[in-house]
C-alpha cells in the first residue's frame, strides 16, 4: 500500500542537515569574519521560521497578513517576560510564548471569517499596530518604546551564548519548521487549506468547516511567527517596539512572494534571497552609488526591494521557486522541451 | 566511508585555518585608525543623521592633513541602520566582525545603541559619543556600561534643569510638559517626576507619537491648563508646529526646549511664533565667538559645506569627533581597545572639545551634567546663561 508521503522525495532532508550542520564549519575556515555570515545565518534562520508560517497563511489558505511583525513581537516580549520576569525555564516559554502569538492570531481569525482580500490586509496591518501601542502602553513590563534586554536561552543546564551555539539552536528549530510544514501541507489539513484559497464555496460544499480551518490557519501561522520571536529575543538580547514595525511586515510578505507564494522552499528561499540581498547585495550597490554621485545613496533599500516586487509579480509570478521548477523540467525533457512552455 | 572521511578532514582543516586571526589590536594598523559610526541615513531621522557623520569628517579631515594621532590617520565607516535597534545590531556585528574597527563612535538613537550593549560587552570594544543624550547611557548599573562614554547631559537631567529655570523666572510657574512617546520622551519624563517629589510641584504631562505633525489637542490642553510654561520634548519639527499652533490659538506661554530643539532651523521656521523661545544647549554655540566653535566655521568655509548643513547638529558630530581624538591621543602610540578606555577615563574638567567639561573615571561615564540655555532673540539664538546644573 502507498505511504502518505512515497510521492515525495525525501532524500533532500539528510542533505539539508549536514549541509546545516558543516556552514559554520565552512565559513570558519573560509573568512575570519564567520561571526558576521552567522550572524546573518542566523537571522535567515528565524525568518524562515516566520515566512514558513506566513506562507500557510497567504500562500497555502488565501489569507494576506500585513501585520506579522506584530506576532513576532508577541512571541519576543512574551518569552522576555515570562523567562526574565517570571522566571520561567527558556525551555518552557519556547512552547508557551509561541502559543500566546498563536491565540492572538486565532483572535484575529474572527474577521477573516467575514472579510477577505484588502480588507483583510488591512485588518492585519492594523493589528500591527495596535501590538505596537499595547507594548508601549505595558511600559511596567516592556520598557515601553526604551526596549527590553533579554537573557542568553539556557536548555538542559547549558547557556547558549555567541553566534556559534546561536545558530545551532536557530537551525534546529528552522528545520523543523521546514519539515513540518511541508508534512502538514502534505496532510489533510494542508488540503482543506488549498481548497479554501481555490475557492470558499466549493471548500464548504466539501464539508470543509470554513471558520475552522481559518482560524487554524491563523493559529498555526502565529505559533511560527511566536517562535521566530522568542528566538529573536533570545539571541539578539534586545528587543524594541522599533523593530516590529509594519515595513518589517511587508519584508515577510516580500519574502513569500519572491520566493513563491503557496511553496514552502518558496518561502524559504525568498527569505535568503532577500536578507542577502539586504546585508550583502544592498551595501555594495550604496556604495557604488556613493562612489559616483559623491553623495548618501539614501533610502536605496526600500527602493530595490520595491522593484524586486514589482519585476516578480509581472515577470515571475510563480517566484523562485516556480523558477527552480521550469530549470528542473526543463532539464529532464532536454533536448525534447516544447518550445512555447518555457519562453 | 572513504568520501566521507575526506570531507571531513577538509572540513576540520579548513576550521584550524580559520583560528588563526590578524595580529595587534584590531583597526589600527602602521597608518591608520579604523573606526565604526552607526546612523539613520533614510529613515525616520536622516535629514539630522547625514549632518553627523559630515561634521565629525570635517574634523578628522583636519586631523589627518596635519599628521594624524601619533602618525596614524584616522578614517571612519559608517553604517546605516535606520534608527533601528536590530538593524543596528546588524550593522555593528559587520563593523566589529568583518570592517574590524578600532573602536564605535555616534551610533544614532537610544533604542539603537541600548541595543549595541551586548555587543560592546561580547567584543570589549569602547563606544565614544553615543549620538543620544539619554541619561541611561551613563547608568553604570547596565551591562556595558564600562564600554560606552557619553558626552551629553542626560534628558532627566536637562527637564530638571528647565523647571528649575522656568521657577526662577517666575515662582508661581505652572510648567507642562508636551514629550514624544517613546525612550527620549520617557527620560524626559523621569527627570520632572524627579523635579515634582523634588519641588512639591505638579507637572502638566502631554504625549505625542513619533512623526506626529497635529499637536492642536496637547496645545489645548496646555491652555485649558494654564500653564504659563511649556517645556518641548521633540525635535525640531514638533516645537515649530507647536509654536505656530499656540499662536494660532491666541497661547502665548514661555515655550522652552530639551536639547534637540536647540537648532537654528527652529527659530527660522517658526518666525515670530518662535520669538523667546529657550532651549538647552550640551555645547557653546556653534556661531559663537569661542575656539572651537570659530575653528569649526573656518574648516566649514575651507572645506566649502554648503550653509544649510551647519548648525548644531553638524557641530555635534564635529565637536564629539574631537572627544574621540583626545581619547585616541591619550591611548598612547601603540592603542589597544583597554589602553583607549584608560585613556578616555583621565578626562577631568575638559572643554577642549566646545561642549561642557567633560570628566570621566571608572565609575563615572557621565562626561557631562550641565547644559547652557540659548533664547531666540530678534530671529537669532544668544546664549543667556553660564552652564547650569
Amino acid at each position: 500500500m502507498k505511504g502518505r508521503y512515497q510521492d515525495e522525495n525525501l532524500k533532500w532532508i539528510p542533505a539539508l542537515i549536514a549541509l546545516v550542520i558543516l556552514l559554520p564549519f565552512i565559513l570558519k575556515g573560509m573568512t575570519f569574519s564567520y561571526k558576521y555570515y552567522l550572524y546573518i545565518l542566523n537571522t535567515i534562520g528565524i525568518y524562515i521560521i516566520l515566512t514558513v508560517g506566513l506562507d500557510i497563511l497567504s500562500g497555502y489558505t488565501g489569507l494576506i497578513s500585513l501585520g506579522h511583525a506584530g506576532f513576532m513581537a508577541i512571541g519576543a516580549y512574551s518569552s522576555a517576560i515570562l523567562v526574565d520576569q517570571v522566571g520561567l525555564p527558556f525551555g518552557l516559554s519556547l512552547i508557551i510564548s509561541p502559543i500566546i502569538a498563536g491565540l492572538f492570531g486565532f483572535i484575529i481569525g474572527f474577521p477573516a471569517l467575514r472579510i477577505s482580500g484588502m480588507y483583510l490586509g488591512l485588518t492585519t496591518m492594523g493589528f500591527g499596530f495596535i501590538i505596537r501601542r499595547l507594548i508601549i502602553a505595558l511600559r511596567e513590563w516592556t520598557q515601553g518604546s526604551g526596549g527590553l534586554v533579554v537573557s542568553s536561552p539556557e536548555l538542559f543546564g547549558f547557556t547558549i551564548k555567541g553566534d556559534w551555539a546561536n545558530y545551532f539552536l536557530v537551525w534546529i528549530f528552522a528545520l523543523l519548521a521546514i519539515v513540518a510544514s511541508r508534512r502538514m501541507m502534505k496532510s489533510k489539513i494542508g488540503r482543506a487549506f488549498m481548497a479554501i484559497r481555490d475557492s470558499e464555496q466549493a471548500a464548504e460544499a466539501s464539508g470543509i468547516n470554513l471558520a475552522q480551518y481559518k482560524m487554524m490557519s491563523f493559529f498555526i501561522s502565529g505559533v511560527f511567527a511566536g517562535l521566530a520571536g522568542v528566538l529573536m529575543a533570545h539571541t539578539n538580547h534586545f528587543i524594541s517596539t522599533d523593530h516590529f514595525d509594519n515595513m518589517l511586515s511587508i519584508y515577510f510578505i516580500i519574502m513569500v512572494l519572491v520566493g513563491g507564494m503557496g511553496s514552502i522552499y518558496g518561502a524559504v528561499l525568498g527569505t535568503i534571497f532577500i536578507v542577502f540581498l539586504e546585508n550583502l547585495i544592498v551595501p555594495v550597490v550604496e556604495g557604488w552609488l556613493h562612489a559616483m554621485f559623491q553623495n548618501e545613496a539614501g533610502d536605496i533599500e526600500s527602493l530595490i526591494f520595491g522593484l524586486i516586487m514589482f519585476l516578480f509579480i509581472i515577470f515571475q509570478p510563480t517566484g523562485l521557486y516556480g523558477m527552480w521548477l521550469k530549470i528542473r523540467i526543463y532539464w529532464k525533457l532536454f533536448p525534447f522541451n516544447p518550445k512555447q512552455r518555457f519562453t | 566511508m572513504k568520501r566521507i572521511t575526506t570531507i571531513i578532514m577538509f572540513v576540520m582543516t579548513l576550521g584550524l585555518i580559520g583560528c588563526g586571526g590578524p595580529a595587534g589590536s584590531p583597526g589600527i594598523t602602521e597608518d591608520e585608525i579604523l573606526i565604526g559610526n552607526v546612523q539613520d541615513l533614510s529613515g525616520p531621522m536622516k535629514e539630522l543623521g547625514m549632518l553627523l557623520p559630515s561634521g565629525s569628517n570635517l574634523y578628522f579631515d583636519h586631523i589627518n592633513s596635519n599628521g594624524g594621532v601619533h602618525g596614524r590617520k584616522i578614517r571612519m565607516l559608517v553604517e546605516d541602520a535606520q534608527y533601528n535597534p536590530q538593524k543596528t545590531v546588524a550593522a555593528v556585528k559587520k563593523l566589529i566582525e568583518k570592517e574590524q574597527v578600532f573602536c564605535l563612535y555616534n551610533v544614532i538613537g537610544t533604542s539603537p545603541a541600548e541595543a549595541v550593549r551586548p555587543l560592546l560587552a561580547e567584543s570589549e570594544i569602547p563606544l565614544i559619543a553615543p549620538a543620544t543624550q539619554s541619561g541611561t547611557m551613563s547608568d553604570m548599573s547596565r551591562p556595558a556600561a564600562e564600554y560606552i562614554f557619553h558626552t551629553d547631559t542626560g534628558y532627566d537631567i536637562q527637564s530638571g534643569i528647565l523647571i528649575d529655570y522656568a521657577k526662577g523666572m517666575d515662582e508661581n510657574a505652572v510648567i507642562g510638559v508636551i514629550y514624544q512617546d517613546d525612550d527620549y520622551g520617557q527620560n524626559v519624563i523621569k527627570g520632572v517626576e524627579e523635579s515634582e517629589a523634588e519641588m512639591g510641584i505638579t507637572v502638566q504631562k502631554e504625549s505625542f507619537q513619533r512623526g506626529a505633525t497635529d499637536f492642536a489637542g496637547q496645545v489645548m490642553n496646555m491652555m485649558k491648563g494654564g500653564c504659563t510654561h511649556v517645556i518641548i520634548a521633540g525635535i525640531v519639527k514638533e516645537p515649530i508646529i507647536i509654536m505656530k499652533t499656540a499662536e494660532a490659538m491666541g497661547y502665548t506661554p514661555q515655550f522652552m526646549g530639551i536639547s534637540p530643539t536647540m537648532d537654528h532651523r527652529v527659530s527660522l521656521a517658526a518666525g515670530a511664533a518662535g520669538e523667546g523661545f529657550i532651549s538647552a544647549n550640551f555645547a557653546q554655540l556653534w556661531n559663537s565667538d569661542y575656539d572651537v566653535p570659530k575653528l569649526y566655521r573656518e574648516l566649514c568655509e575651507r572645506a566649502d559645506v554648503p550653509e544649510a548643513m551647519m548648525g548644531m547638529y553638524h557641530y555635534y558630530g564635529f565637536s564629539t569627533a574631537i572627544v574621540l581624538v583626545e581619547g585616541l591621543k591619550r591611548a598612547g602610540k601603540n592603542p589597544t581597545r583597554k589602553k583607549l578606555i584608560r585613556g578616555m577615563e583621565t578626562f577631568k574638567n575638559w572643554d577642549g572639545a566646545g561642549t561642557q567639561p567633560l570628566t570621566y573615571n571608572r565609575n563615572d561615564h557621565a562626561g557631562a551634567e550641565s547644559v547652557i540655555l540659548v533664547q531666540i532673540s530678534d530671529g537669532v539664538q544668544t546664549t543667556i546663561t553660564d552652564w547650569l546644573k
